[in-house]
């Protein structure tokens, strides 16, 4: 049973970590917290979902497309919406983000429904294997494959790419950064896009084991959210780290002590994180964006 | 003389307050229509759930294409209260205050319910059949509202029995969501099963915010659990059925009535839900009886195809209040709350496409047997010409009424 | 070449620049000296489209382009390299990545070369390649900041006061190195110093700014031999004579 909590605790944590992944990329460059992110990736969902049952596609079109859906709606919430707020603040931000969870949500519902669909997915959460007495699906691979690729993409894109080391330059100076003749602008719509693209990615990872409605990602971004400050908000690998332990810890939780509470270790475990290390778990130090 | 013109004058006064000739208007009635309302989540989480709304809506244009209700046609109000009680609450006093409805017919959801209770017994408005099986409705029984749904504590039990005694199982675990709907059928099958000398091998709540049911599962599969009831949403049935098949946990699956649309059911559960047994309040899909038939016509002719589909939720619309219309239909050309109470509590074993209904004075819990169905499989072929396995519910036994 | 001409910037209600005029020299070093809150900083800033609507009167030119209210962006596009005050360094990025954030509107073998330049001017800052900029001394620091600034290969440079809080001997070094650059590439500078000896050491033509407006402008001797110039920026006392009254007249005169 242990090991078999572990391993979900790992599966369902790929989910939170890339929704975490999605929420940090974000906030490093504006420190906005993005309550939009879930709905974003939802609203991907429904396109991949569109594209895969009415427009017949294969799943490698219907994805990639979705993906292309999901860059190409975070730039343009960014641009659209985001960028127009004069004198900007954090908190005006915040609330915009808010709004824009509202608004994406009451399209989802209006354009597919609110009831319940299936989700096509290319492998199965019933084909299983097991190791001794642990059950893993074909599903749960996937996923973690589909994480840990992204993570490594993320990874060398934030290394060894101008673009993502001109992302992370905004994020520490911007008045530098434009001085560098770096386009502070484009470079806030490339982070909502791939921030959207990571989000969208594991979306169409929970929507298969849920079913495909207009909350599905409503609790995956609260945990995304709880992984986030729990790697310290500004750290990717953090996240990361924040989101498979929120995994585990639930599970063993939900295994051990009590399955009614198990919803709200995330809470918990924010709380006592803030409390005994505030800038989380992974940061090594903390800078605030000058 | 004086005193005579006095005294006619006084006398027509009388009988002209008496409501000769000239009657007290009631809210909602006219010589020609009525006026009745509904809630109905059409967004939000419980949505799947609004159909039943708009089921009523067919079942009203049938009743006014035959030519209303002793003479009256039904001017029918639905409001999107997205499941939210405190939009209920607004949609409530919207049609009570503007548009003056005579009554309420059925209204989806147990909080949204519970939130408009308190306005519904102070202004004696009439409400029939609300779209849960809370008890809250008939216990303790209020004037003006009549529950039809079976209530959950009695379905719980019936299952619990026909699981113990018909199933031959006695391993049973309870997983139900936390909450006021969830508890009810917990309470209905701890009592069936302690009254048999036993007791549940696991009960395991689940959040509406939960998403990963893991450990869940793994509590139930360490309980050994043969049979599982579950009270729960939608979508929980799902991840359960989903996450139980990949842990290696086969119990036999046993659901509420609220997860008994078997099609849906076996499409979002890609499958899992084929052999799961569950209750029923309602004729199943494809049932022959005249009444069945002649609302499958009138889906045909009013519903809308792309939003609805010949389900048990639409047609719950027209089950669920098929008591009020008979209740208006037996207090005659004079409709009053009054008259419309009297009437209703006599129904006695009144027969639509649900369990036998009655009322009395006291009596508000019209309903009170269900019948077991299983999900099969169906192959039919999709409009692209594939062959594709479709949900199907089958029948298992007679209506079971609660002893 | 850029000539500024009248500009005034305000900071809200509060007038920075009061009129400023300038014409920078192709290919030399221009010196703006003044004292702390003269508004040196402003001008540049203004200039590189920092603050935003400024300026408020008055236009910017380079060649025959006018480039005051556009992005900053832009107007670094068009070769002009800012190495502002407290050098700005990325503190999180390697040193090696700071200086490619600098290339980072060009692309081509001609980077790698001035990357290679750049380290044979600052030795230092190739043994702190994969060093965070944030953990740089403040004098590694001013270097990477100009070095950064070198990466755009720019036409103009603006140095914003590069000997603040570094020891006498860095900040020779450091002018050593502008100077240096100025010789080889021909870079127009403009450089912004409340440390006048060592401004005036390299630069060929000044400005001398107080309270918004230039009070002075000449080449370098000139300015190095101005009695005032000498007296308030060089601090050399000039005649034994001079009475408080009389420096005090001659301050206001300026204004
Ligand atoms: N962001 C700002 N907001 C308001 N006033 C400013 C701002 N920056 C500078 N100032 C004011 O403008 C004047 C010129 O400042 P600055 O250009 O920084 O001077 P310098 O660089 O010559 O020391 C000073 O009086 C200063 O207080
Ligand atoms: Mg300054």
């Amino acid at each position: 049973m242990f090991f078999q909590l572990i391993v979900s605790g790992i599966a369902i944590g790929a989910t939170y970590a890339l929704m975490a992944l999605a929420m940090v990329i974000i906030y490093k460059t504006s420190e906005v917290l993005n309550f939009a992110q879930g709905d974003m990736a939802m609203l991907s969902a429904f396109v991949a979902f569109t594209l895969l049952t009415e427009n017949n596609l294969g799943f490698p079109a219907a994805f990639a497309g979705a993906l292309a859906f999901a860059f190409a709606l975070g730039a343009f919430l960014e641009f659209a919406f985001l960028r127009r707020a004069k004198e900007p603040n954090v908190l005006g931000l915040i609330i915009i983000t808010l709004g824009l969870e509202m608004i994406l949500y009451g399209l989802a519902s209006w354009k597919w429904g609110s009831d319940q669909k299936d989700f096509p997915f290319p492998v199965s959460d019933f084909d299983t294997h097991e190791l001794g007495t642990v059950v893993v699906s074909d599903l749960n691979l996937v996923t973690l494959a589909v994480a840990l690729s992204l993570m490594l993409l993320l990874f060398v894109f934030f290394r060894y790419t101008k673009a993502g080391v001109a992302m992370k330059a905004t994020q520490q100076n911007e008045v530098a950064a434009r001085l560098m003749g770096i386009r502070v602008n484009r470079i806030l719509m490339l982070t909502w896009g791939i921030s959207s693209v990571v989000g969208a990615a594991a979306a169409f990872m929970i929507a298969p084991v849920d079913t495909l409605d207009p909350n599905l990602m409503w609790t995956p971004q609260l945990k995304g959210f709880s992984a986030a400050v729990l790697g310290g908000m500004t750290s990717l690998v953090g996240a990361v780290g924040g989101g498979f332990l929120l995994g585990i810890i639930e599970n063993l939780f939900g295994g051990y002590v009590s399955v009614e509470f198990k919803s709200v270790v995330a809470f918990a475990v924010i709380v006592v994180v803030l409390c005994l290390r505030p800038s989380g778990l992974f940061a090594r130090h903390y800078v605030r964006k000058v | 003389m004086r005193k005579g013109l006095i005294l006619a004058l006084s006398l027509a006064l009388t009988l002209a307050l008496a409501g000769v000739g000239v009657a007290a208007p009631v809210r909602g009635v006219s010589d020609t229509t009525i006026k009745i309302g509904q809630w109905g989540p059409q967004t939000g989480p419980a949505a799947l759930w609004g159909s039943v709304a708009r089921g009523t809506g067919c079942y009203f244009e049938l009743l006014n294409a035959e030519g209303g209700v002793n003479g009256r046609k039904i001017e029918y109000f639905l409001r999107d209260d997205g499941y939210q009680p405190n939009r209920t609450k607004a949609v409530v006093k919207e049609l009570l205050e503007n548009v003056g409805v005579f009554g309420f017919a059925s209204g989806v959801g147990t909080s949204p319910g519970m939130a408009v209770m308190p306005d519904m017994i102070a202004n004696e408005v009439p409400w029939v059949g609300t779209a849960t099986g809370s008890t809250h409705w008939a216990f303790p029984p209020k004037k003006t509202i009549f529950a039809v749904y079976p209530n959950y504590p009695d379905e719980a039990a019936i299952l619990t029995n026909y699981i113990l005694f018909t199933l031959k199982k006695e391993k049973i675990a309870f997983i139900y969501q936390n909450d006021d709907y969830g508890k009810g059928g917990l309470d209905g099958a701890q009592a069936e099963i302690k009254a048999h000398g036993k007791s549940l091998v696991a009960e395991i709540p689940v959040e509406v915010t939960d998403t990963d049911l893991a450990s869940h599962v793994m509590k139930l599969k360490q309980a050994g659990a043969e049979a599982v009831i579950m009270w729960v949403l939608p979508k929980h049935a799902a991840i359960l059925l989903g996450t139980s098949a990949k842990l290696g946990f086969k119990p036999q699956w046993v659901a509420c009535s609220t997860l008994s649309d078997a099609p849906l059911m076996h499409k979002i559960t890609k499958g899992l839900w084929n052999g799961v047994i569950f209750g029923n309040f309602a004729e199943l899909p494809d049932s022959t009886s005249p009444l069945m038939v002649k609302y499958k016509a009138a889906f045909d002719k009013f519903a809308d195809k792309k939003s609805d589909h010949w389900g048990v939720f639409f047609y719950a619309g027209f089950g669920f209040v098929e008591p009020m219309v008979e209740g208006i239909k037996r207090a005659g050309k004079d409709l009053t709350v009054d008259s419309f109470v009297k009437a209703m509590e006599t129904l006695k074993d009144f027969k639509g496409i649900m369990g036998r209904v009655t009322y009395a004075p006291g009596e508000r819990q019209g309903m009170r047997e269900v019948f077991i169905g299983r999900c099969g499989e169906a192959e039919v072929t999709t409009p692209d010409g594939k062959q594709e396995k479709m949900g199907q519910a089958v029948r298992l036994s007679d209506w079971i009424a609660v002893k | 070449m850029l000539e500024v001409r009248n500009i005034e910037t305000l900071y809200g209600l509060v007038m920075a620049l009061r009129g400023v005029s300038l014409q920078l020299a192709e290919g030399r070093i221009t010196a703006v000296l003044g004292a702390n809150g003269a508004g040196k900083s402003t001008l540049i800033k203004t200039i590189m489209g920092l603050i935003e609507d400024q300026p408020d009167k008055g236009a910017i030119w380079l060649d025959d382009k006018r480039i005051d209210h556009r992005d900053t962006e832009e107007i670094v596009r068009l070769g002009l390299a800012f190495v502002p005050e407290g050098r700005q360094v990325f503190a999180e990025l390697t040193v090696q990545e700071n200086l490619a954030m600098g290339a980072y509107t060009r692309r081509g073998a001609a980077v790698r070369a001035d990357l290679e330049r750049v380290y044979g001017l600052f030795p230092r800052l190739l043994e702190r390649q994969r060093q965070l900029a944030g953990t740089l001394s403040g004098g590694e620091q001013q270097m990477l900041a100009i070095g950064r600034a070198l990466m755009m290969r720019p036409r103009i440079l603006f140095l914003d006061e590069p000997s603040l809080g570094l020891s006498p001997l860095l900040v020779r070094e450091i002018f050593a190195t502008i100077a240096r650059v100025n010789a080889e590439d021909q870079t127009t500078i403009l450089l912004v110093e409340q440390n006048a000896n060592m401004a005036l050491s390299v630069c060929h033509q000044g400005y001398v700014m107080e309270n918004g407006r230039f009070v002075l402008a000449g080449s370098a001797a000139e300015l190095a031999n101005d009695p005032d110039v000498r007296e308030f920026y060089l601090g050399i006392q000039s005649e034994v004579s001079v009475k408080g009254y009389q420096r005090y007249k001659r301050k206001k005169r300026w204004r």
